[in-house]
C-alpha cells in the first residue's frame, strides 16, 4: 500500500488531501459519507468575529464545468464555531484548520489568535482572499503591500501554523506570495476563486447583486495549475495546491508543479464523499507510476 | 442520508414538459418522509457540474418515484434516461411536512408542486380528512390525475388559467370559499413563488396553521455550500436544503 502522508516542514499530514474552505461546512455534515480520518486536514468554512447573513440570493450560477458563487462569507460567528470544533473533534481525530476572515486588519488578527488559542485547532488559514465580501472583488490578496502587512500582524498574535491563501485576482499572485512568506506566512495555499460574471440577458441585469462572483470547478484547473506552478518557482514554503481537482490524476498533476499537498472544493458539492474516491484514485495512480511516495515526484515536472 | 446508485425502473414522458421516473434505490425508499427531496446526478460528466434537487413523489420501497418538469439542461439529460440507466441519488433531504393530527388539512398544489403533496396524501389520507387544489395553466400542467383519485382524498378541487381541466381561473381564485366551506384548520402548499406569495398574502391573518414547500437553485442539498439561502420576514436566511424545504408561510419575505 502505498504511503500518502506529506511533508509540510511544519507538520506531517496522513493524506495530500485537504478539504477546501466552504466546501466543507464545518466538517460534521460529511460524517456520514465516511471517514474524516482518511484526510490531510480539513479547513472550516470562512468565518468572522460575528454572525454574518451573507449575500442576497441568487448566489450560485453554473457554468460548464464550473460554478460561480456569491455566498458572502455567511456564518455563526467566531463563539459559535468553537463550540462546534470542541464538538466534531470529540468524533474525529482529523488536524482542523479555521479559515479566518476579517472585515479588516484588526479583525484578522483578532479572530486569528482567538482559533490559535484553542488546542482541537491544528492550523490557521487566512482568508485574505475571498472576492465575495465587498462589491467588485477586493481583498487583501490583491496588494503585496497589504498582504505583508497584514500578514506581520497575524503572525505576532498565533502561535498556530498559518497557511495564507491567495487569490488568482492579483495582478502579481508571486509578488503577493512573496510578499506573504517573506511576513512569516508558514505556508500558502492558492489559489482562491476567480472572480467572473454572469449576465441575464431577458432583465439585462448581472445574475448577481455584487455583480461580480467566484468562478471555481473543473474549469479553473488549468488555470489554477499554472499559477500554482508560478508560485512553487519562487516559493521556500510549502504550497497548498488547489482549483478544480476532481480525481486523483488532478491531484499527482498539482504535485509534479511542486505543490506539497492539495485541497479539494467543489467537487465535495456533486460528490459528498468524493476524498474517499480520490484517495482510492492516487493510490492507484503511485502504484502504475511506480511511486513509494509524493514526495518523489513533487515539483519533478519536466520542463 | 445515503449517496446510493439507483436504478431506473421506468421513465415515462406524461405530455407538456413533465416526466414520471420509477428508481430502485431502496435506502432512500425506506427512509423518505412527506416532503423530503433527492440530488440527483443526472450525468457523470462535469457538464452539468451539479446535482439537481427532485421532491419524492412517492416512495414504497425498494422504489422512489420522481416527477418533474424538464425546463433546463439538466433535467432534460435526466429526460433521456430510461429503463436500466442508473443514477446517483443522495437522499432522503430536508425536513418534512408537519403530522398535524386531527386537522382538517388542505393541500394547495401548482403545478409540479404536486410532488410532496402526493406524497403527504399517499402516507396521511387514510388517517385523516385530506382536501386537494390542483391548479395550472392548462391541462398539461394537471398531471397524475390518475394516481391523485386513487389516493383517499375527502375532496378535489381543479383549477386552470385557461379553463381546459375544472375551473377556470386561479387556483387562488378558489381559495377563499373553499378554506370557508370545507372548515381546514391547516394548508400545506407548494408551487411557483407567485402562488405561494399570494396565498401567504390570503391567509395573513387568518387562524390557519400554513406550511409552504420551497424550490431553490442548490449546489449541494445538504446545508454546505449556504447556495439556496431564501430571506425570512426577520431579515436573516434559511438554508432551503437543510433548514427548510418546507417554512411556516408567514416565516418567508415573499416578493410582493
Amino acid at each position: 500500500m502505498a504511503d500518502l502522508s506529506v511533508d509540510l516542514g511544519f507538520r506531517v499530514l496522513k493524506s495530500p488531501l485537504i478539504t477546501a474552505s466552504g466546501t466543507f461546512g464545518y466538517g460534521e455534515e460529511f460524517l456520514p459519507f465516511y471517514d474524516l480520518d482518511i484526510l490531510g486536514a480539513i479547513v472550516m468554512k470562512g468565518i468572522f468575529r460575528d454572525p454574518r447573513p451573507g449575500n442576497p440570493p441568487p448566489r450560485l450560477h453554473e457554468t460548464p464545468a464550473g460554478l460561480l458563487n456569491s455566498i458572502g462569507l455567511a456564518g455563526p460567528g467566531s463563539a459559535a464555531l468553537q463550540e462546534i470544533i470542541r464538538r466534531l473533534h470529540a468524533r474525529t481525530a482529523v488536524p482542523i484548520i479555521v479559515n479566518v476572515c476579517g472585515e479588516d486588519d484588526e479583525e484578522f488578527a483578532e479572530v486569528a489568535a482567538l482559533f490559535s488559542a484553542m488546542d482541537e485547532v491544528a492550523m490557521l488559514e487566512l482568508n485574505i482572499s475571498c472576492p465575495n465580501v465587498r462589491q467588485g472583488g477586493a481583498c487583501p490578496a490583491q496588494d503585496a503591500g497589504h498582504t505583508a502587512r497584514l500578514v506581520r500582524q497575524v503572525k505576532d498574535r498565533v502561535r498556530k501554523p498559518l497557511i495564507v491563501k491567495l487569490s488568482p485576482n492579483a495582478v502579481d499572485i508571486v509578488a503577493v506570495a512573496q510578499a506573504a512568506q517573506d511576513s512569516g506566512a508558514d505556508a500558502l495555499s492558492l489559489v482562491n476563486t476567480f472572480l467572473g460574471m454572469a449576465v441575464d440577458i431577458t432583465t439585462r441585469r448581472p445574475v448577481f447583486a455584487n455583480v461580480y462572483a467566484g468562478l471555481s470547478g473543473p474549469a479553473i484547473k488549468p488555470l489554477a495549475l499554472r499559477l500554482v506552478r508560478e508560485v512553487c518557482r519562487r516559493a521556500y514554503v510549502p504550497v497548498i495546491g488547489m482549483g478544480g481537482i476532481a480525481s486523483g490524476h488532478d491531484v499527482l498533476e498539482y504535485f509534479l508543479v511542486g505543490a506539497a499537498a492539495v485541497q479539494i472544493g467543489t467537487i465535495n458539492f456533486r460528490e459528498p464523499a468524493a476524498a474517499l474516491r480520490i484517495t482510492g484514485e492516487i493510490e492507484a495512480e503511485m502504484e502504475r507510476l511506480k511511486i513509494k511516495s509524493l514526495s518523489e515526484i513533487r515539483g519533478q515536472l519536466q520542463a | 442520508m445515503q449517496d446510493e446508485r439507483g436504478l431506473i425502473e421506468d421513465a415515462r414522458s406524461l405530455g407538456g414538459d413533465y416526466y414520471l421516473l420509477k428508481i430502485a434505490a431502496p435506502r432512500n425508499a425506506g427512509a423518505a418522509k412527506p416532503g423530503n427531496f433527492v440530488m440527483v446526478r443526472v450525468s457523470p460528466s462535469f457538464d452539468p457540474l451539479l446535482r439537481r434537487p427532485l421532491g419524492i413523489l412517492e416512495s414504497r420501497p425498494p422504489y422512489i418515484w420522481l416527477y418533474y418538469q424538464a425546463r433546463g439542461r439538466g433535467t432534460r439529460m435526466l429526460a433521456a434516461l430510461g429503463p436500466g440507466d442508473s443514477l446517483d441519488i443522495l437522499g432522503p433531504l430536508g425536513n418534512s411536512f408537519p403530522e398535524i393530527p386531527g386537522k382538517r388539512v388542505l393541500l394547495i398544489a401548482g403545478g409540479r408542486g404536486i410532488v410532496p403533496l402526493f406524497h403527504y396524501a399517499q402516507v396521511y389520507a387514510e388517517r385523516r380528512p385530506l382536501l386537494l387544489l390542483y391548479g395550472g395553466r392548462t391541462r398539461a400542467d394537471l398531471q397524475l390525475l390518475d394516481r391523485i383519485k386513487a389516493l383517499r382524498l375527502q375532496a378535489l378541487f381543479i383549477f386552470s388559467e385557461d379553463g381546459s381541466l375544472g375551473q377556470k381561473g386561479l387556483l387562488t381564485d378558489g381559495l377563499e370559499r373553499i378554506v370557508r366551506e370545507e372548515r381546514a384548520d391547516v394548508t400545506l402548499s407548494c408551487g411557483p413563488e407567485a402562488m405561494l406569495a399570494r396565498l401567504a398574502l390570503m391567509l395573513k391573518g387568518r387562524s390557519l396553521e400554513n406550511h409552504a414547500s420551497l424550490e431553490a437553485l442548490m449546489g449541494c442539498g445538504f446545508g454546505v455550500c449556504h447556495g439556496c439561502a431564501v430571506r425570512t420576514v426577520s431579515g436573516t436566511y434559511r438554508k432551503v436544503c437543510d433548514e427548510g424545504p418546507v417554512f411556516p408561510l408567514e416565516e418567508i419575505q415573499w416578493p410582493t
